[in-house]
């Protein structure tokens, strides 16, 4: 038999990830009852080894295992953003866990069993890698939204997120199946050719199949009007688990969009651009006017990770290079926003976990300067402001929709951006200008701390090296085969 | 050879309508035991079918797990529920003209499939499927078979922290 079919090299940081959720689980097996510290220690030395091995790996797999996983960069660039996503939820995590007495090892295993989805989502060149990673990834996530089952909202959030995400899940099988059916094959290669070769790209099966692959994958992204669930599934959940959430699998499920549609995205033709076209244009304004007046940072968050979805559609419709690694740059920086500012919410969060009020941020500038100049930080790069990476991320995904000759989706998005300015501002409003309401002070909690000032870091180092890291994300994307 | 061919094709219509009945009896049940019971035929119906298409491993595994796996979850439910005859366990469908359209676009989509799909048509091996499909999962198929393994260690993890109570209780 030939050994070479079996590269392991391409699938070495899934493995890694694998491998240490084994000894994660067997690390707080042996560390006594009320310990958790060394299953986080051990989780957070497996990140830090599968991110060493995917450095390590970067860009030498290619395609293997009989044409079902590819070690491209592609996968390399997305797993290094699923384990960063993954090391700064676990080092911040616990400080929220003790509050909430939900402390247990199995919050590091199920992280690491997400990653490791992803990781397939990412390599996955075959749709059944991508719908078995995509499963691994959400049924993890299913048990972390309801990880804290004293609450009934996260209970509510994670029955929620298992009857819609299941629902989801059946069309995006039974879009396979319909592909398979037409093609007799689940390998992309095979199908972007048929597409490329076919008169008619939606003939047959192919129309209905393509479209339940569209449901299943933008249900992930939380694309309008496949959002319904995204912001009571982010207000229910623990809020170090809707961090997670609302950044790694956002990711995830466009990687696993690229992989499956950037190769055929020209042979589709008029009626998928019609579609996408509608569906960006759906989401980023539903997001951002739905975002406009909530009570609760949670609900906004989870409103303003809906526009964003909405943003990042304009680089799939695009369909260019640019488009596509502009994509890359955009949730490179976007997981580092969005996990800062969850972060902070639960941080400076005073009136217990049922309420996440927007007036909790009030005096915080005074009080707690430098939470505060990291959570502007985090706002600013949401909207978009300059020197942040938020801005680049725009600007290259915009600049592809032009250059595909979208103009009037660009000029939508920019009106949208111009929108959610409010929103955002409006907590630094609240942190600097309004009047303190004697709340209790904010705990400090050096770790998480520690993380909240890691994702500043990269939202503004990101913005000061944007064309290198351009450059990184323009390789990964010329690498897919 | 004529009443052969009959028979056969008396068989296939029959598994046919009682698939599709049941199927419609599992929606439009008001009670869910008779759902549940109508969903077995249902289950049982597509095996049939399957044996049909001389798919023999799938039929096999689509009685032993859905039927099996159904019954079970019947018989558990019984079990578990006092008066579950008489007790009106609400099954309603709400929506109901939101819904249509969705439904009558995926009709329309896949009827439209049935149409101009490029049928293809293979004949069936005289030999079971399973020795196909064993060196399939462990050639070609190799990583997604893995994976699947993984995802149902996840379901594992998942499964026990949810059962478990809330606060440990300490066992020294």
């Amino acid at each position: 038999m030939d050994l070479s079919r079996f590269n392991l090299i391409t699938i070495a940081t899934p493995l890694v990830l694998g491998a240490g959720v084994l000894l994660v689980m067997l690390v707080d097996l042996l560390s006594g009852r009320a310990n958790r510290r060394p299953a986080q220690l051990a989780a957070l030395a497996v990140v830090l080894a599968a991110a060493a091995v995917c450095l390590a790996t970067w860009n030498t797999g290619g395609v293997s295992f009989f044409g079902q996983v590819s070690g491209d960069g592609f996968a390399s660039f997305f797993n290094l953003i699923f384990l960063a996503v993954a090391f700064l939820v676990i080092l911040a995590g616990p400080a929220y866990l003790e509050r909430n007495a939900i402390h247990f090892g199995e919050y590091y295993s199920l992280v690491l069993v997400s990653v490791m989805g992803m990781a397939f989502m990412a390599a996955g060149t075959n749709l059944l890698v991508i719908f078995l990673g995509l499963e691994t990834m959400s049924l993890a996530l299913y048990v972390l939204a309801g990880f804290n089952p004293a609450r009934q909202s996260s209970n509510e959030a994670s029955l929620k997120y298992l009857l819609l995400g299941s629902f989801a899940t059946g069309f995006l099988v039974f879009g396979i199946a319909l592909v398979y059916g037409q093609i007799g094959s689940t390998d992309l290669a095979r199908f972007s050719a048929y597409l490329a070769g076919a008169g008619d790209p939606f003939a047959g099966y192919m129309g209905a199949g393509v479209a339940l692959l569209l449901i299943g994958l933008t249900f992930k992204m939380a694309v309008v009007p496949f959002h319904f669930w995204s912001p009571d599934v982010y207000d229910g959940a623990p809020t170090v688990v809707s961090a997670f959430m609302s950044a790694a699998p956002k990711a995830a499920a466009f990687a696993a969009a690229l992989r499956i549609f950037y190769a055929p995205a020209e042979s589709l033709g008029l009626p998928w651009e019609r579609i996408l076209w509608i569906l960006a244009a759906l989401t980023m304004t539903v997001g951002n006017l739905s975002a406009l007046n909530q009570a609760s940072i949670k609900r906004m968050l989870a409103y303003s990770s809906v526009a964003h979805a909405g943003y990042l559609l304009l680089g799939i419709l695009a369909g260019n290079e640019l488009g596509a690694a502009g994509i890359l740059f955009y949730l490179a920086s976007y997981v580092f926003m969005n996990v800062g500012a969850f972060t902070v919410a639960w941080m400076v969060n005073r009136r217990g976990e049922g309420r996440y009020d927007l007036g909790d941020f009030a005096q915080l500038g005074f009080r707690r300067p430098l939470l505060a100049a990291m959570m502007s930080v985090f706002m600013l790069g949401l909207i978009g402001i300059p020197p942040l990476a938020g801005f680049f991320g725009k600007l290259y995904v915009f600049t592809a929709a032009v250059q595909a000759g979208y103009v009037w989706l660009v000029v939508i998005a920019v009106l949208n951006s111009a929108v959610s300015v409010f929103y955002y501002l409006r907590v630094m409003v609240i942190m600097y200008m309004r009047e303190n309401e004697a709340l209790k002070d904010v705990d400090r909690i050096p770790a998480t701390f520690a993380a909240v000032a890691a994702c500043a870091l990269m939202v503004i180092l990101l913005g000061l090296i944007p064309g290198s890291v351009l450059d990184v994300a323009r390789a990964a994307v010329a690498s897919m085969p | 050879m004529d009443l052969l061919h009959l028979l056969n094709q008396g068989l296939f219509w029959f598994f046919v309508v009682m698939t599709v009945v049941s199927a419609i009896v599992v929606v439009f049940s008001q009670r869910v035991i008779y759902s549940a019971f109508a969903l077995l035929f249902t289950f049982f119906g597509v095996a049939a079918l399957y044996l049909f298409l001389a798919a023999d491993f799938l039929a096999a595994s689509q009685v032993l797990i859905y039927v099996g796996g159904i019954l079970t979850l019947i018989i558990f439910g019984v079990f578990l529920t006092a008066k579950i005859y008489t007790m009106d366990i609400p099954q309603q469908t709400h929506q109901r003209y939101l819904a249509l359209l969705p439904v009558v676009a995926m009709l329309g989509l896949l009827t439209y499939g049935l149409f101009t799909a490029d049928w293809k048509t293979v004949t069936p091996a005289a030999e079971p499927t399973t020795k196909d499909l064993g060196q399939l999962l462990l050639t070609t198929y190799l990583v997604p078979f893995e994976v699947a393994s993984v995802l149902l260690l996840a379901a594992l993890i998942g499964a026990v922290r949810l059962a478990r109570p809330m606060q440990e209780e300490d066992r020294d």
